[in-house]
C-alpha cells in the first residue's frame, strides 16, 4: 500500500485529534500572516512619512550645516547643481530655512520657515497631498502658508487665520511681515509637527533678502528598487563642491536601525506562537503513535524498516500541515487583504502617536507581499518537523516483540 | 475515593503527555510574565519621565490653556491651590510653573523654542528631568535671577557657551511682544535631540514681570504622584472638589496625548499577541484532554454503571484540567522566577541595537530592557490561565458526562 495513502487514513482515523490540531496550526499560521503583513505595512508607512512626506532619499547640504543651521551656510550655484542631478536621472527640489517667531493674536511660538520650490517640491516629496484642512501653497499666493498641525494648536489659529512673524534677515535686519495660513499639514514629524511653517521658495528669498543659492537641497531615487547606498555614491560624483551628501538612512540612524529590527520582532513573534504550536503537534504525535505501539510493532514484524515508520509518522504529519497552511493561507490572506483595502482604525485608542520623532499613522494598513505570506508558511514547516523527530525515533527504534505485547 | 486524588493519578497516567502540555502552560506563563512585565516596568518609565519632563502626572491649568496655550490664560492664587493639593495623600509633590512658547536669541541667530520658568525652591532632581540631565553649571539659584537654562543643542544653535547672554521674545498677558534678557546659568542633556533643541528652564519671578502676571500667576500646577496609577482616578476626584471647580484638572493622557497613543497601541498589540499565545496553549490543553477522556470511554463506562452520576464525571474532568493547569502554573513560576530576577534587576542593555536611546511618543526612552510586574497584572495572568484551563476542559468534560454506560462497555 502507498505511504501516503496510508498515512492519510491515519491522520483520519483519529478525527477529533488531527481537527484540532490542524485548526491550532491554521489559527496560528493565519494570525502569524496578518502580523506580517501589518507589520509590513507598519514599516513601509514609517518610511514613506520619514522619505516621502520630508526628508527624501538624499539631502545636499553645505558641511556643517545641519548640527548648525546658519542662514550662511548655503549651497551656492544650487539651481545648476539641481538641474545636474535632474539630468542624471532623480528629481531634485531646493528648499530655504529661516528661524524666528511667529505670533498670532493669542500666542506666539518659535518657528521654522521653510521655503519649497512649489514646482519641483511636488515631484520629489508628497508633503502637498498630506494636509489636514485647508489647502496647498500657490504660485501667485504672495502671502499664504502651510502650518504643521501643533503649531496650528500652540498659536490657536485655523485656515484663513493671520499671522505675524519676526526674524533676522541675511543682511542683518529685521525682517517682519504678515501671512495668512492656507493650510494644516497631518502629522509628519515633530520638527515640522512643532514649528513648520511651509511657503513658496520666492516669498522667503524676499523676507530674508536671499536672492540666490538654497540650504538643501532634497532628492528622490525614479526607481525605487535601485540601491540606497550606490546611489548616494553616485549623487557624490555629481556633486563637484565640497557639500554634505547623506541618505536617510544616515540622516535618521535611529528610525533606520527601528525599521531594520522591526523585521526581527516579527520572528520573534514568529517563534513564540510556533512554539506553543510545536508543543501540540508534539503532544498529538506522541499520543497518536502511542496508540500504534502495537500496530507498529506487527508492522515491523512483516517486515517494514525503521526508516519507513519515520517517513510514515513524518508523512501524517506532513499531511496535517499541508491542510493547516493551505486553511492558514486562505483565512490570513482573506483578512490581510481586508486590512489593506480597509486598514486597523488605531484612532479611538490614539489622538497621536510619534516614534523617535517621525508620526504614525493612526490608520494601520496591512501589505499583502509574497514574504508575509510565505515566512509563517515556512515556519510552520519547519517547526512541525522538529517536533515530530521525538515521536518518530521512539517508533522506529521500537523492539517489534515487546511492541507487539504492549497493551 | 475523593475525585481530587482521583483527577490527579488519572494525570500521571501519561506522565509524557501530562508534562509536554504542563511545559506548553509553563512557556504561556514565562510569556505572559516576560510581555506583562515589559509593559509594566517601560509604561510607568515612560509616564513618570513624561511627567518629570514639565506638566506632571496630573496638570491643573486655566480652561482651555491645554487646548490652546496662551499667557492669557492663567492661574490665580496658585499658592492657596498648591496647599489644597499637598494635603492629597496620593501626591507626591506640587510645583507652579509657567510654561510658554519664545524665540531665543544669541548675537548669532535667533531659535525658536519653549521654556518653563520654575521656582528653583520648589523643584528637585526627582521630579523635574531637567536637574538630572544638567551637564553644566545648575538650576537658577533664586526665582528672581537673570539666570537661564538651556539644553545643550539649543545653545550650540544660538553658538552660547555658559556666562553668555540670550535675549528671549515672547507673548505676554495682553497679547503684546516682549523681551528680556538672561545669562546662561545651566546647561543640561537629555539625550532627546527634540527636547535638548528646544527647551529653556527661567526662574519664575523675572518671568512673571516680563508677562505681567502677578506673585502668586503661572500657568499651571504640575503634580507629581507616588503612583503612576491613580492619575486617572485622583484627576475625576479632584475635578468634583470645590477649591479646583474654576480650573482645569488634566491627567498625563491629556496633556501628552502622543505618548498615551504610543502606550495605547503598544499595549493592546501586546495583549493581542498574549491572547493569541494563550489560544494556543488552551488549544494543546483541549486537545491533550479530549484525547485523554476518549481512550477512557469504556473506563467512564464502567465507573457511571458503579453509580458515578454524569456530573462527577463531568467534574472529574475539569478538577483533571484544575490540576494540569496548577501542574503548569508551578512548573511556570520554577522557570520564571530566575529569569524575573535576573530581567528585574540586570535587565538586557540594548545599546547595541538601539544607540543611547530613542523618544518614544516624544519621551525619551532608555535601552535597558527590563521587566516589573505589578500586583494587578499577577493577578490577571493567574485569573487568565486557570479561565483558560477549564473553558478548554469544559467540552471534553462534556463528553466525559454524557457517555451512555452501556454504550461505552459495549464499546470495547
Amino acid at each position: 500500500m502507498n505511504f501516503l495513502k496510508l498515512a492519510a487514513r491515519n491522520v483520519v482515523r483519529n478525527s477529533h485529534r488531527s481537527i484540532v490540531t490542524i485548526a491550532a496550526m491554521a489559527f496560528a499560521c493565519a494570525m502569524m500572516i496578518v502580523f506580517s503583513a501589518l507589520m509590513e505595512g507598519v514599516i513601509a508607512g514609517s518610511e514613506r512619512n520619514v522619505v516621502a512626506m520630508n526628508t527624501g532619499d538624499i539631502q545636499i547640504h553645505q558641511q556643517g550645516y545641519r548640527d548648525d543651521p546658519d542662514i550662511y551656510k548655503l549651497i551656492e550655484s544650487s539651481a545648476s547643481l539641481s538641474e545636474t542631478i535632474r539630468q542624471a536621472g532623480f528629481v531634485a527640489s531646493e528648499r530655504l530655512f529661516a528661524f524666528g517667531l511667529m505670533a498670532s493674536d493669542n500666542s506666539s511660538s518659535g518657528a521654522q520657515l521653510r521655503g519649497v520650490d512649489l514646482f519641483y517640491e511636488s515631484t520629489v516629496t508628497d508633503i502637498n497631498q498630506h494636509l489636514m484642512e485647508g489647502h496647498w501653497l500657490e504660485e501667485d499666493d504672495s502671502h499664504g502658508v502651510v502650518i504643521g498641525k501643533k503649531l496650528a494648536r500652540l498659536l490657536d489659529v485655523s485656515v484663513g487665520d493671520e499671522l505675524i512673524f519676526v526674524g533676522q534677515t541675511a543682511d542683518g535686519y529685521m525682517a517682519n511681515d504678515s501671512f495668512r495660513v492656507r493650510g494644516i499639514l497631518k502629522s509628519i514629524a515633530a520638527g515640522i509637527d512643532n514649528s513648520g511653517v511651509l511657503m513658496s521658495n520666492t516669498m522667503l528669498r524676499e523676507l530674508i533678502v536671499l536672492p540666490e543659492g538654497a540650504h538643501q537641497i532634497v532628492l528622490m531615487r525614479t526607481d525605487r528598487q535601485q540601491d540606497l547606498t550606490q546611489v548616494t555614491e553616485q549623487v557624490k560624483t555629481l556633486v563637484t563642491q565640497n557639500l554634505e551628501v547623506m541618505n536617510w538612512r544616515q540622516l535618521m540612524p535611529v528610525i533606520s536601525r527601528f525599521l531594520e529590527t522591526a523585521q526581527v520582532q516579527t520572528l520573534i513573534m514568529l517563534l513564540f506562537t510556533y512554539i506553543a504550536v510545536a508543543s501540540i503537534v508534539l503532544n498529538a504525535m506522541l499520543m497518536s503513535v502511542f496508540e500504534r505501539i502495537h500496530e507498529f510493532g506487527i508492522m515491523k514484524a512483516i517486515g517494514v524498516r525503521p526508516w519507513q515508520i519515520v517517513r510514515l509518522v513524518y508523512a501524517e504529519t506532513f499531511i496535517q500541515t499541508l491542510v493547516a497552511s493551505i486553511a492558514g493561507l486562505v483565512l490570513g490572506a482573506c483578512l490581510t487583504w481586508y486590512l489593506q483595502q480597509y486598514g486597523l482604525d488605531m484612532s479611538s485608542l490614539a489622538d497621536g502617536m510619534s516614534f523617535a520623532g517621525v508620526a504614525l499613522d493612526p490608520v494601520w494598513y496591512a501589505v499583502l507581499s509574497i514574504n508575509a505570506l510565505l515566512t509563517p508558511i515556512a515556519f510552520l514547516f519547519v517547526m512541525a518537523a522538529i517536533a515530530v523527530i521525538y515521536p518518530a525515533a521512539k517508533v522506529a527504534l521500537l523492539r517489534p516483540i515487546e511492541a507487539i505485547h504492549h497493551q | 475515593m475523593n475525585l481530587n486524588t482521583l483527577a490527579w493519578r488519572n494525570l500521571w497516567r501519561h506522565k509524557r503527555r501530562t508534562l509536554i502540555t504542563a511545559s506548553s502552560i509553563a512557556f504561556g506563563v514565562l510569556l505572559a510574565v516576560t510581555f506583562t512585565g515589559a509593559g509594566d516596568y517601560f509604561y510607568t518609565r515612560m509616564i513618570d519621565a513624561g511627567a518629570n519632563m514639565g506638566m506632571g502626572h496630573i496638570t491643573l491649568a486655566a480652561p482651555d490653556f491645554n487646548r490652546a496655550p496662551s499667557s492669557k490664560k492663567s492661574l490665580q492664587r496658585v499658592t492657596q491651590l498648591q496647599q489644597q493639593l499637598e494635603k492629597l495623600p496620593e501626591v507626591k509633590d506640587v510645583m507652579a510653573r509657567i510654561q510658554g512658547q519664545g524665540m531665543f536669541a544669541s548675537a548669532h541667530k535667533s531659535v525658536g523654542g519653549m521654556f518653563f520658568a520654575v521656582d528653583p525652591k520648589q523643584e528637585n532632581a526627582e521630579s523635574n528631568l531637567f536637574i538630572k540631565a544638567m551637564v553644566e553649571g545648575g538650576m537658577p539659584r533664586t526665582a528672581d535671577d537673570k539666570t537661564i537654562v538651556l539644553g545643550v543643542d539649543l545653545a550650540r544653535k544660538l553658538k552660547l557657551t555658559m556666562g553668555k547672554k540670550v535675549v528671549y521674545t515672547t507673548t505676554d498677558k495682553h497679547g503684546d511682544i516682549v523681551s528680556a534678557i538672561a545669562r546662561v546659568g545651566g546647561l543640561f542633556q537629555t539625550g532627546s535631540n527634540e527636547i535638548d533643541g528646544s527647551v529653556a528652564l527661567l526662574p519664575m519671578h523675572s518671568v512673571q514681570k516680563v508677562l505681567g502676571y502677578q506673585q502668586d500667576e503661572v500657568s499651571v500646577l504640575a503634580v507629581i504622584l507616588h503612583d503612576q496609577r491613580h492619575s486617572h482616578q485622583l484627576r475625576d476626584k479632584m475635578q468634583n472638589m470645590t477649591p479646583f471647580s474654576q480650573v482645569e484638572v488634566l491627567n498625563w493622557q491629556q496633556t501628552q496625548p502622543d505618548l498615551a497613543g504610543m502606550i495605547a497601541v503598544d499595549k493592546s498589540s501586546n495583549y493581542i499577541s498574549q491572547l493569541l499565545i494563550a489560544l494556543l496553549v488552551a488549544a494543546g490543553i483541549l486537545n491533550t484532554m479530549l484525547m485523554s477522556v476518549l481512550e477512557r470511554k469504556r473506563e467512564f463506562g464502567v465507573m457511571m454503571a458503579l453509580g458515578l452520576s454524569p456530573q462527577s464525571l463531568f467534574l472529574l474532568v475539569m478538577l483533571e484540567s484544575f490540576w494540569l493547569a496548577v501542574l503548569g502554573l508551578v512548573i511556570g513560576v520554577i522557570v520564571t522566577t530566575p529569569w524575573y530576577l535576573f530581567m528585574s534587576q540586570t535587565g538586557i542593555d540594548l545599546s547595541g541595537a538601539y544607540g543611547d536611546g530613542f523618544s518614544f511618543g516624544g519621551v525619551l526612552l532608555d535601552t535597558v530592557f527590563k521587566i516589573r510586574l505589578f500586583k494587578e497584572s499577577i493577578i490577571a495572568i493567574l485569573i487568565g490561565l486557570f479561565s483558560l484551563a477549564l473553558c478548554a476542559g469544559a467540552y471534553p468534560a462534556w463528553q466525559a458526562g454524557r457517555t451512555p454506560p452501556v454504550e461505552s462497555l459495549k464499546a470495547l
